[in-house]
């Protein structure tokens, strides 16, 4: 298909447009936590710094909490990753390959938790938690961020199997092998894209929880980056070199993952979820 | 595969879980919307149908309600049409297609309370780059406070949330895209269709599908929002931008009338629920008509 000149230049706008939409804001929050206090909030904003300072980020490891914060970010989320997938793995392969009575119903079932506002179950929650001592942990946010996660984890799991050709299978089950072993073995490595899909949705998802990580952590020590972040947000009166700073600190762990199975993710999403 | 026993072992782990975290809370909630409780843990007393009375019998509710489904409407009707621009110019064939693909997801992989400082920020008065850049292309002539009235508060919000969702819309109408057929292009261009004919004769009805199913998913993640809109306005002003979950947040946490909220959460799911089921029936009744 060749364009002619007035489609090339539409199309090259339009992608103009788009990157700007989405790279403005995050160039001048990253230029921003470089400059001095003074020309971040002069009334002629720049769009190139013309200070630098690391004055920011040093105040923000220096005299907030915020190591800590990124420390039980990642380390929730790596938890609530991992066990979301070895629970969602064997589901979704039993949903969508194997055959038993009320396998409709049962999947129906867990698309509807999908449904309801997750905010309802803040409370009983909160109560249930407290019954069993998990109040401010980060085992609590793990178990709720893999309750939250595992529906649409199952979900878009299931057109990675379905893509996987039956006869691959087949063989195995005719060689006698059991089951969980044509899943670990024979399905696993086949849908890997899919299991880094599910892993990098529950990644973000944990790494982005507010509402339940401000309600069941109580000490600031064991905050997550949006709670803890959040915090700082009042508490510093408006200080935005520091909140620049932390909003760079807190986007890069998330853009280096996402160099590495960005591609993976984008084609597991298009290829896969709305299948 | 046909051995039940083996299947239930599989889904056994996931189910148990989820019925544990949500399917029970979810359950303790309804019971607490029939008690009259203050404070968490406290024993109740059974009032029947009173919460329910007095929630639907108010104000507050109804008002919830109304916004809820402005927020709902203003976000998907802001993101589909930016997300199917994004989608048929990413659809395209050319140089950096794959990284442009990647990256535009960007603004849906931070955390939340990194899009609210960006665009607290950028909107802010002294200092936010939006306010100068609107009065360069001589769109405003002097400084505007984006929160400060009840509609700006609003539209503001939607924009924001949509710069946030609209890349993740775009790729799920990509994956629609690809799916059609390329050759029907083809026999299209030979039969002289135009851009705009090729769109609302092939493009639009074969994306159908793929709109109905986002229609279905983005309603109940746009419903569930609750960070952007507490961290940016607490619901304000004067509860303008007040939606449901925000109302049952404040009506447990800061007014500490939890049997009020969970009234209030249970009325929430049913009306999602019953939502979700006529659009997954009417979803499943679509996909066998075709």
């Amino acid at each position: 298909m060749k364009r002619t000149l007035p489609q090339s230049l539409a199309l090259f706008s339009g992608l103009g447009l788009i990157v700007l939409l989405i790279g403005l804001p995050f160039w001048w929050v990253m230029t921003g936590s470089i400059k001095l206090p003074k020309e971040i909030i002069s009334r002629d904003p720049t769009m190139f710094p013309r200070s630098f300072t690391l004055q920011h980020f040093d105040k923000l490891f220096q005299s907030t909490d915020f190591p800590a914060y990124l420390l039980n970010s990642l380390g929730v989320a790596l938890f609530s990753t991992a066990f979301t997938v070895a629970l969602a793995l064997p589901a979704a392969y039993a949903f969508f390959r194997m055959e038993f009575p009320g396998r409709a119903a049962l999947y129906r079932l867990i698309l509807l938790t999908y449904a309801f506002p997750t905010v309802v179950v803040l409370i009983p929650i909160y109560g249930l938690f407290a019954k069993f001592g998990l109040i401010d942990t980060r085992t609590s946010l793990v178990i709720v961020n893999i309750a939250f996660a595992l529906p649409f984890s199952i979900w878009m799991m299931r057109s990675f199997l379905a893509s996987v050709p039956r006869e691959i299978e087949e063989a195995a089950i005719v060689d006698g092998a059991p089951a969980r072993v044509i899943l670990l073995r024979i399905m696993a490595p086949l849908i890997a894209p899919g299991i880094a899909s599910v892993a990098i949705f529950t990644f973000i998802a944990s790494w982005t929880e507010y509402l339940f990580a401000s309600v069941l952590i109580v000490s600031d020590a064991r905050r997550t980056i949006p709670v803890g972040f959040a915090g700082i947000i009042g508490q510093y009166q408006i200080d935005w070199g520091l909140l620049l700073a932390g909003a760079t600190i807190a986007t890069i762990p998330v853009v280096i993952l996402f160099a590495f199975v960005g591609r993976w993710f984008v084609a597991g999403l298009t290829e896969g979820a709305v299948k | 595969m046909t051995n039940p026993r083996l299947a239930f072992l599989f889904i056994a782990p996931a189910l148990l879980f989820l019925l544990a975290v949500l399917g029970w809370p979810l359950v303790q909630a309804v019971i607490l919307s029939f008690q009259n409780v203050g404070v968490i843990g406290s024993a109740g007393t059974f009032v029947g149908f009173d919460n329910y009375a007095a929630v639907l019998g108010g104000s507050g509710f109804w008002r919830a309600f109304g916004r809820s489904v402005v927020w709902v409407v203003a976000n998907a009707v802001v993101q589909t049409a930016v997300a199917l621009g994004v989608a048929l110019i990413l659809n395209q064939k050319f140089p950096g297609v794959r990284i442009a693909r990647t990256w535009i997801i960007l603004t849906w992989i931070v955390p939340t309370v990194v899009v609210v400082i960006i665009w607290r920020w950028l909107l802010s008065t002294s200092g936010g780059m939006v306010n100068p850049l609107l009065i360069q292309f001589g769109i405003i002539d002097r400084p505007v406070g984006f929160f400060a009235t009840r509609e700006g508060a609003m539209t503001t919000l939607v924009m924001i949330n949509s710069w946030r969702w609209f890349p993740f819309v775009a790729l799920m109408m990509l994956a629609g895209l690809t799916r059609i057929p390329g050759d029907l292009y083809e026999a299209a261009r030979i039969d002289g269709a135009s851009a705009w004919k090729r769109f609302t004769r092939i493009t639009w009805p074969l994306l159908q599908p793929t709109l109905i199913v986002l229609g279905v998913v983005g309603t109940l993640l746009s419903f569930n929002v609750f960070d952007v809109i507490w961290l940016l306005t607490a619901g304000g002003p004067s509860q303008a931008t007040q939606t449901l979950p925000v109302l049952i947040y404040e009506t447990a946490f800061k007014g500490y009338r939890l049997s009020e909220a969970a009234t209030i959460s249970v009325l929430t799911s049913l009306l999602l629920m019953g939502f979700a089921l006529v659009a997954t029936r009417a979803m499943t009744a679509s996909e066998e008509a075709r």
